[in-house]
């Protein structure tokens, strides 16, 4: 002990500090979250469901509506914000993003395509639909990727061509269709937690918590990627296949996400940008925190989306995006001369 | 034992019977076959169509999914159910949390609207699921009288119906033979038309009164079939000899082809057979009261047309 | 091949499309052999009128439209040095619809005219995809320029898609708006676009030395006696007013400046004298084979313009991506 902490053990206290405070601003939104909606519950109502205590309950609002959008908007705000936290790390871009390998594109065309073109599938396979669409978009650039072994930046074009592929795809289903009253498909492309219940819960938070826990356990491979790729294969890394690896991760956890909540583009794009700007780039403290900001963002976008205007209710993807775009707009201004991280 | 006591008893009895498990009724929808307890009191509805069912067999519903706009339930519908309903949001994504505040008894659903939240549903109350977009008149009296079992209205209904077909008779008697007329509604939102073919609600209806239809009869039934979006060089193609116009803005695209030869010479127009309808009340509300609107203003139209 | 035999070939394969848009349509009285005279003999028949009054204004606007488009595009890559930019990969496009979008839902702004809304919406997601990107002063990183505007035009396109769960027919009137639905098209709309056209053109061969000469660099051009901050400021400016222009005729019509240059380039070569005539004669053979496509995929249904070039562009685009060899 010398009572001097050195440069490093500071930065990990500060970080560790940064972290708990997160962590008690995403406990207290989720317990607001639970608090407001287009109906006012007052707090000993919620206490009283909660714990199942005597006196006035509303145990479907809050038991089997708002519990599980919260639960759902903890999952996926983390796991979308863990996954473009990778992909920028992989194609190291600033501005990358799970959009970027044309997850969502694939994940939206296949849902509509699901819902218009075979109306006799039940509804309730579309997250299913989904999630296989944004494999398939991913999986295709990888296999590019693999077979052409690409530069990252070669690889992110690709991606986005991808992506306009599979959404002119989604333009013409939705004319074609003419069909703008199907709700389900329309809210879902907005990224919204409307009319989710513990069944969407109970598919997807098994994938979602062992991806997260993969991801967290690999990211120090991201810390070498970082380093460039001579330097990264001059210490032993196979950089090509650990990005492959990285990049499968990073699509399985967005599809699954992107699946159950719909298209919520921007979490991965402006959580790990914010998170960067919190704890700097070493992916051990950076992952984790923009988890935490993803979650804080989704859970915030989906109160306010319900409480703003009822009975109307506004996607917590755009509110969410709202939100997160004057952070974003103003941290790329600030570091737009800087070296790509 | 007073009179009183008796009396009390009697009550009590009476409201222990009535606070029993109430006997369920099946009914079997779009969506499966659901239990609904008997008479339900507390009806949640989702579509304007079943709103239209309800009043007539006389049902208030505690909640509406009315657009947020109330006065989209028109005065033939305030007229039976009164002013009470709790709007539920929008017929897209209705609030789910004002839906179960209203702690409803059952729901009735869009199947094309609703059915990926059916579960949600559910979860609140029994809900039951009808397909009311893309049904044709036919398909909407045979619902209506599905929800009339399911409220346990039968008798009801039964009686409204048999007075629904002598008043249908009666205005279709007022029209008279009209196998020589074409007639076609469209909806004009400012930007383009909606044509509806004879396998929709409105087309349906016009087949029902004897009018002939210039459009093609598609063989499918799905909604893109049921309203189509066209062009005027379509329109002029298809020609009808009425055009019967819903306009959602004022002036409508077909106001500013006013003057174009191809506009000007569709039989329609050129013996100035274009008449405006409501398009809220044509394009949105299917059902008995619904039609029979609809069918007054047909006779009116008739009989402008035969002056 | 010779030049002028190539620019022979282009010209009639655009005659030709041009031809084919004013045969093709749903009036079944219009055929390739009475086009031709329904088309300069007035003799009062309907099929006259829906050739005339239908299908010309028509074919000018998409024809127009192509023009503007394709030389936006070219300017843009000039201005970029980026053969990828144009305006649907800077989010151009999709900024206009978001200004549609909110000139229909906001309550506000209802009742502003919605081609200044589209205008507005285009220039902003242009200076926003610009400033991420790195400003049009400093040096711009293809890449980042690319992902920044995807970026703007990934956010513009999720909020007029949020419209879709608003009202039904508030929906439509996006929807119809967005897609670029050229089947009402008058010649009023026609009109201020043979100005922008021609305008345009002309810029740009006054241009062409300029854009030849930035291609090779910040130093190079300055030795050559061309200041490359106003000639980037010109091809910016220049691509703002073609695009919003367009917008406001027909409504985003989607990838028309990246795919013709592209093309052109490869048929033609990299100088930019020859590239201009030729990306704008491009430009108006594809919007009208586009236009051609839209009344023909669902015969007798018609698919909007914007939907077709969406889906000849983007795997365009995709293939474009898969040949460059060295990117950035």
């Amino acid at each position: 002990m010398t009572g001097l902490a050195s440069p490093r053990t500071r930065a990990t206290n500060r970080a560790v500090i940064l972290i708990v405070a997160l962590l008690a601003l995403v406990i207290c939104v989720s317990l607001w979250g639970l608090s407001v909606g287009a109906v006012a519950i007052p707090v000993d109502v919620i206490v009283n469901t909660l714990f199942n205590l005597d006196g006035e309950q509303q145990t479907y609002i809050i038991m089997k509506s708002r519990l599980p959008r919260m639960v759902l908007a903890l999952l996926a705000g983390g796991a979308l914000a863990l996954s473009g936290a990778i992909i920028q790390a992989v194609i190291r871009n600033p501005l990358a993003s799970p959009n970027v390998i044309g997850i969502n594109s694939g994940a939206a065309l296949f849902a509509l395509g699901m819902v218009l073109l075979f109306p006799a599938i039940p509804q309730v396979w579309m997250p299913l639909a989904a999630c296989l669409g944004g494999l398939c978009a991913a999986g295709f650039v990888m296999l590019v990727a693999h077979y052409r072994s690409l530069s990252a930046v070669h690889l992110a074009l690709i991606g986005v061509a991808v992506g306009f592929v599979f959404e002119s795809g989604v333009d013409y289903l939705l004319i074609t269709s003419n069909d703008s009253e199907s709700s389900a498909p329309m809210i879902w492309l907005t990224g919204s937690l409307w009319g989710r219940t513990w069944s969407h819960v109970g598919i997807s938070w098994i994938p979602m918590i062992a991806l997260s826990g993969v991801a967290l356990i690999l990211s120090y491979r991201l810390d070498l990627i970082a380093l460039g790729e001579a330097t990264a294969t001059g210490l032993g890394l196979n950089v090509p296949r650990q990005r492959l690896i990285m990049l499968f991760v990073a699509t399985m956890l967005a599809s699954v996400a992107v699946a159950v909540v719909g298209v919520m583009g921007f979490i991965g794009l402006m959580a790990p940008h914010i998170a960067r700007r919190l704890v700097g780039g070493s992916h051990r403290l950076m992952l984790p925190v923009s988890m935490l900001v993803g979650m804080l963002l989704v859970v915030l976008a989906d109160g306010i989306g319900r409480a703003i205007a009822p009975p109307i209710e506004i996607s917590a993807g755009i509110l969410a995006a709202l939100i997160g775009a004057p952070f974003f707009i103003y941290i790329m201004l600030t570091t737009a001369s800087e070296q790509e991280p | 034992m007073s009179i009183k006591s008796l009396v009390a008893g009697l009550a009590g009895a009476m409201v222990l019977v009535a606070m029993l498990p109430a006997q369920a009724v099946e009914i079997t929808h779009d969506l499966g076959t659901t239990d609904v307890p008997d008479a339900p009191q507390r009806i949640v509805v989702l579509e304007y169509s079943f709103v239209d069912t309800l009043a007539a067999v006389g049902v208030s519903p505690v909640g509406i999914a009315d657009d947020d706009k109330r006065d989209s339930i028109i005065p033939a519908y305030t007229a039976i159910i009164g002013d009470d309903w709790t709007s539920v949001g929008t017929r897209k994504s209705p609030s789910l949390e004002i839906i179960a505040s209203l702690q409803p008894d059952l729901i009735i659903a869009d199947t094309s609207r609703h059915e990926a939240v059916y579960e949600a549903l559910s979860e609140i109350a029994p809900t039951i699921s009808f397909d009311s977009l893309t049904g044709t008149y036919e398909v909407a009296l045979e619902a209506a009288k599905t929800i009339a079992h399911a409220v346990g209205k039968d008798a009801e209904m039964e009686a409204r119906l048999a007075e629904h077909t002598t008043k249908m008779e009666a205005y279709k008697a007022e029209v008279g033979d009209v196998s020589d007329w074409s007639a076609q509604f469209i909806i004009d939102n400012g930007e383009g038309i909606f044509l509806h073919s004879p396998v929709s609600y409105n087309g349906s209806l016009l087949a029902w009164f004897g009018f002939k239809s210039n459009m093609p009869s598609p063989d499918g039934h799905t909604y893109e079939e049921a309203i189509v979006n066209t062009s005027l060089e379509q329109l002029s193609e298809i020609n009808p000899q009425i055009i019967l116009r819903g306009k959602y803005t004022d002036p409508g695209l077909t106001d500013s082809w006013v003057g174009q030869p191809l506009y000007d010479n569709i039989e329609a127009v050129k013996n100035q057979h274009v008449y405006d309808v409501i398009a809220h009340e044509w394009s949105r509300l299917r059902g008995v009261l619904a039609s029979e609107v609809s069918a007054a203003n047909l006779v009116d139209i008739v009989k402008q047309l035969k002056q | 091949m010779p030049l002028a035999f190539r620019f022979t070939l282009l010209a009639a394969a655009v005659l030709f499309a041009a031809l084919l848009s004013l045969t093709i349509g749903q009036r079944s009285d219009v055929g390739i052999t009475n086009v031709l005279q329904l088309l300069f003999v007035n003799d009062g028949s309907l099929a006259r009128s829906a050739v005339v009054d239908l299908r010309l204004p028509r074919m000018l606007v998409a024809g127009l439209v192509g023009i503007n488009l394709a030389l936006a595009g070219l300017a843009l890559q000039a201005v970029t040095r980026n053969p990828l930019a144009s305006e649907s990969v800077l989010g151009i496009n999709q900024g206009a619809a978001l200004g549609v979008a909110l000139g229909l839902v906001i309550p506000g702004l209802i009742g502003v005219n919605l081609d200044v809304m589209a205008i507005i919406g285009a220039v902003l997601a242009g200076v926003v995809t610009f400033s991420i990107a790195g400003g049009l002063g400093g040096r711009l990183d293809s890449m980042r320029l690319i992902l920044a505007g995807v970026t703007v035009g990934a956010f513009s396109f999720a909020f007029v898609r949020f419209t879709f769960t608003l009202e039904d027919n508030l929906s439509r009137l996006v929807l119809s708006w967005t897609s670029a639905d050229i089947s009402s098209a008058r010649f009023d709309q026609a009109l201020p676009l043979v100005f922008w056209a021609a305008g345009g053109f002309l810029v740009s061969i006054f241009m062409a030395h300029s854009f030849n000469i930035l291609a090779l660099g910040d130093g190079a051009s300055q030795g050559l006696g061309v200041d490359p901050r106003r000639a980037r400021f010109i091809g910016a400016m220049l691509a703002a007013v073609l695009t919003g222009a367009s917008v406001a005729a027909a409504g985003p019509v989607m990838f028309v400046g990246l795919v013709m240059p592209h093309l052109c380039r490869l048929w033609f070569g990299p100088n930019h004298r020859v590239l201009v005539p030729a990306v704008a004669l491009g430009g108006a053979g594809l919007v009208l084979t586009a236009d051609v496509v839209s009344k023909l995929v669902r015969f007798p249904y018609e698919t909007p313009l914007g939907i077709i070039c969406a889906l000849i562009g983007a795997p365009y685009f995709l293939y474009a991506t898969l040949r460059a060899k060295n990117m950035a």
